[in-house]
């Protein structure tokens, strides 16, 4: 085994005009080993592999490979000589089934360049059985979720036969069960000979799967350790420079009435498929209610109902108290918060001012921003009303006039968790809050969440347990992919397996294999146990519902 | 704000130094070429007038196209809804004899309201039937065109002509001249600064440019898109209708001749690209496009140089702005990078070297 395998030296990096993405690393990956990168958002791991896998070109340092000088001057040379890379980003051709994107760049071709598709489709959907991706390879990429096209990633990478493998967060999506097989599928590549190069900000995958553990910290490497005898905080202190907190402190729940209902919900797609089948539950004012499953089990169009962005079909939503079912966004927007999964694609328009996106749906709601006239806008108010929210939350930024699209991630996120808790709705409805987000930041934004549950009108008052937050708090649903955060943040975690909600339990009781068994459908529903009409109502005023809650 | 205005600047004075390259190539006397340009566009009373009087139509369509393009519509109908424009205010101009203060207002709300019913087509066809306006507004392009063609040739020709216009319209719709600079140069500065209020400063405006960027995030907003997007059709559309209407009510034919349209309209569309549908950008682009207009005209008088040369100007001013718009940023960071990058080489050299941050093993 070659000690030197991968040897990248002084490698800088400055993305233009003046981010220093890189500050003169050094790292050596020996043949054969799985090497964890860790660090932040934005700590340059990713830069650092793309610089490897010939995205990027560094601006200056070298790398060698074998023992070779090498300079990858596009990603399908790094391919050829073996070197393979899963990207957080999707690199997907939307329009075409998943067996196409697994096979486009690598096509079996036979004689006159005709395609091959027999061997090759089996070949992929043998690769899916055996990872239980489960993916319909014919179904195209477009109409599947985030969760699904993240698979689809990892299944062309396992098509292509690369001795090095590098994965982007590739588990960011996955349930701990997917999570442990793809451990398993990587360990046994790695007992093949492959090396294995695993980028992550999940410690736990870290310490569990590697050999060796890089950690980074703005642009440079802080420390590459083997792992043995390491622990989560050596890693965490690394990373961010000091000690972190990792749960989160979080006092009891304690709920008051309804303030948001869903009765019977069901969604059939155009494509005939159902979605959501019969979807009923409730969040009370004070808690936290999570919502856990694999991406693609009817999250998407549950919060499409309840914001208003799907038509309902079927069923019923109210919030406090008020039926919205067949009331328009704006509407909603008054009675709720919404933090939307997707920061670019939905929550925020990157070409435009923070001031500008800081404002979106307060300038119909909050009179406060209207000038004399109130058809317009006051410029001085609404940036005011920024620096304001720039201030509470914490966000980095020069001024409220930079594009947000300057911002980091986590600054951009707080400013769209900002602008929804600086409404004082007594709902809130949280679309994976911390996503792609720095450690640092989503600490933050986890805080607030907990203080908009024990106090929905005003976040910058101090919050204290006791009868004065009862009245005041807000209710959060919560949807997540990260189980961590499920656990570290709800009072109750519902289930959802194929449209259905199959489970509702309290995090104090349950463990994270359990709900991983739910959200595979591993485990039978709880409701299907019941009798059908009691199943509605099962999963609100179950007994676990009460139990979450202190009275 | 400040930056980009460098880089366009610097897009125009590159662009000007290549239409110099370009007629000095030809074998004209370059220099003496653009003192005339100037001369005749800027450098007296008489050419202002007649560079403002240009700008007039060129305000009004690249405010239409701006402001369509920047809350994505896409309205490529401004030729179109010109001709509308003009031509209801030609019919209203024969039809009624009104005393002017009441008549002018009037065939002003005759222009807006023409204009933007005929995008207001494209707009319903896009609500209705989800026909994409990109196409429809080209389409109803044509059937502007060869309708006012038929009105003038046939029921509305004056028979008092040789060739294809309408009667001239009653004298109460003329807007008054004063030496020389017609009052609709001052319709469309109102125009100017209502489209300005509306899109800079208005919760309708900003709900647009939202749209414009990311209509998703819109839409999650709270905005109300598909209203949105006939607004903004509607309003693009009543100011392209509003510079057709000014053709016929300043100017001195007061009548909608043929080919009255010229090519204001795809002026417009440029001007508004040129300007990245920012509306201040937009009227200054207007102002400076009329001066190259005006000035090739007094260029052809004393030198040898045709006046299309201000069509060869215009592409290469467009070209060089929304090029430089883009590589000089690109460039400008490029040179910081390289900079940055060699800093940090630099001081790794001094300070570590056997430093031992770089620890491996504890």
């Amino acid at each position: 085994m070659d000690d030197h395998f991968i040897e990248m030296r002084s490698l800088i990096k400055v993305y233009p005009p003046d981010t220093l993405a890189l500050d003169q690393v050094d790292l050596t990956i020996k043949e054969g080993e799985i090497h964890s990168l860790i660090g932040e958002n934005g700590a340059g791991k990713s830069t650092l592999m793309k610089v490897l896998y010939g995205m990027i070109s560094a601006s200056s340092g070298e790398i060698s490979f074998r023992g070779r000088r090498v300079r990858y001057a596009s990603p399908r040379e790094a391919v050829a000589a073996g070197i393979g890379m899963v990207h957080q980003e999707f690199m997907l051709v939307p329009s075409y089934t998943i067996y196409e994107n697994v096979i486009l760049g690598a096509e079996p071709v036979g004689r006159l360049g005709a395609l091959r598709n027999a061997d090759a489709r089996r070949r992929v959907q043998s690769l899916v059985d055996r990872y239980g991706l489960s993916l319909n390879i014919d179904d195209r990429v477009c109409d599947t979720s985030v969760g699904a096209q993240q698979k689809v990633e990892i299944l062309k990478l396992l098509y292509r036969d690369v001795d090095v493998l590098i994965m982007d967060e590739p588990t960011a999506v996955l349930t701990p069960q997917e999570t442990g097989e793809l451990f398993r599928r990587l360990r046994d590549l790695n007992a093949a000979g492959k090396t294995i190069i695993f980028i992550s900000h999940k410690l736990d995958e870290v310490l569990e799967l590697s050999d060796t553990i890089t950690v980074m910290r703005r642009g440079r490497r802080v420390a590459t350790w083997e792992n043995r005898g390491l622990g989560k905080a050596d890693l965490a202190r690394a990373m961010v420079g000091r000690d972190v907190v990792f749960s989160v402190d979080k006092p009891p729940a304690y709920c008051g009435d309804v303030v948001f209902e869903a009765r019977d919900l069901s969604y059939v797609d155009a494509g005939g498929r159902r979605r959501l089948d019969g979807v009923s539950f409730e969040v009370r004012r004070g808690e936290i209610v999570g919502i856990a499953g694999v991406e693609g089990n009817g999250q998407l169009e549950l919060v499409q109902l309840i914001t208003g962005l799907g038509p309902i079909q079927s069923g019923q939503v109210k919030i406090c108290g008020r039926d919205v079912t067949r009331v328009p966004v704006i509407e909603r927007r008054k009675l709720m918060c919404y933090v939307p999964q997707d920061r670019k694609a939905s929550g925020s328009a990157q070409n435009m001012s923070l001031a500008d996106n800081a404002v979106m749906t307060h300038h119909r709601l909050n009179p406060r921003l209207e000038s004399r006239w109130k058809a317009l806008l006051s410029p001085a108010r609404c940036r005011r009303f920024a620096q304001n929210l720039v201030e509470t939350f914490g966000v980095l930024t020069p001024n409220v006039d930079t594009p947000i699209s300057s911002l980091s991630g986590g600054n951009q996120q707080k400013v769209v968790v900002g602008r929804e808790f600086l409404f004082s709705a007594d709902f809130v409805l949280l679309d994976q809050p911390t996503r792609g987000v720095d450690v640092g930041s989503v600490e933050f934004i986890q805080r607030e969440i907990i203080r908009k549950r024990d106090s929905a009108g005003d976040v910058t008052a101090d919050v204290g347990a006791g009868e004065g937050a009862v009245a005041a708090g807000a209710g959060c649903l919560l949807i997540s992919a990260d189980l961590d955060e499920l656990f570290s943040l709800a009072d109750r975690i519902l289930v959802m397996h194929r449209g259905q909600v199959v489970a509702d339990l309290v995090p104090r009781d349950t463990t994270r294999e359990e709900v991983g068994e739910y959200m595979l459908g591993v485990r039978e529903s709880q409701s299907e146990r019941r009798p059908r009409a009691q199943a509605a109502s099962a999963s609100a005023l179950g007994p676990a519902g009460e139990g979450a809650c202190v009275k | 704000m400040s930056k980009n205005a460098l880089t366009a600047l610097a897009g125009i004075g590159v662009a000007l130094l290549a239409g110099l390259v370009i007629l000095w190539a030809q074998g004209y006397p370059a220099v003496p070429s653009y003192a005339a340009l100037f001369s005749y566009s800027l450098f007296s009373k008489f050419a202002i007038v007649s560079t403002l009087n240009k700008a007039t139509p060129l305000i009004l369509t690249g405010l239409s196209a701006a402001v369509g393009f920047g809350s994505n519509c896409v309205n490529l109908g401004q030729p179109g809804q010109f001709l509308i424009g003009a031509m209801a205010v030609a019919a209203f101009g024969i039809v009624c004899d009104l005393p002017a203060p009441v008549m002018i207002p009037l065939a002003i709300m005759v222009a807006l309201a023409a204009g933007a019913l005929w995008a207001g087509i494209a707009a319903g066809l896009r609500r209705r039937f989800n026909m994409d306006e990109f196409i429809t507004t080209l389409m109803l392009n044509f059937i502007a065109d060869y309708f006012t063609l038929y009105l003038i040739s046939g029921p509305m020709w004056d028979r008092a002509t040789y060739s294809p216009m309408t009667k001239a319209t009653n004298p109460g719709s003329w807007l008054p001249m004063w030496d020389g600079l017609s009052a609709a140069f001052v319709v469309s500065c109102v125009a100017f600064v209502v489209t300005w209020v509306i899109w800079d400063r208005s919760k309708l405006g900003y709900e647009w440019r939202v749209m414009g960027q990311n209509s998703v995030f819109s839409r999650v907003g709270g905005c109300n898109n598909e209203a949105n997007f006939t607004r903004a059709m509607l309003l693009s559309g009543a100011l392209a209708g509003l510079a057709g209407g000014m053709m016929v009510m300043g100017g001195m034919q007061h009548r909608f001749v043929k080919g009255m349209g010229a090519n204001y309209a795809w002026d417009g569309v440029m001007i508004a690209i040129v300007a990245a549908n920012g509306m201040v950008p937009t009227g200054l682009y207007a102002l400076f496009f009329a001066a190259i207009q005006t000035g090739a005209m007094g260029m052809e008088l004393e030198t040898a140089v045709p006046s299309e040369f201000a069509l060869v100007l215009q592409a290469i001013i467009v070209l060089f702005v929304v090029a430089s718009r883009e590589s000089t940023r690109l460039l400008i960071n490029r040179l910081a990078a390289n900079l940055r990058a060699r800093a940090a080489a630099g001081a790794e050299q001094d300070i570590s070297k056997g430093g031992g941050r770089d620890a491996s093993g504890r």
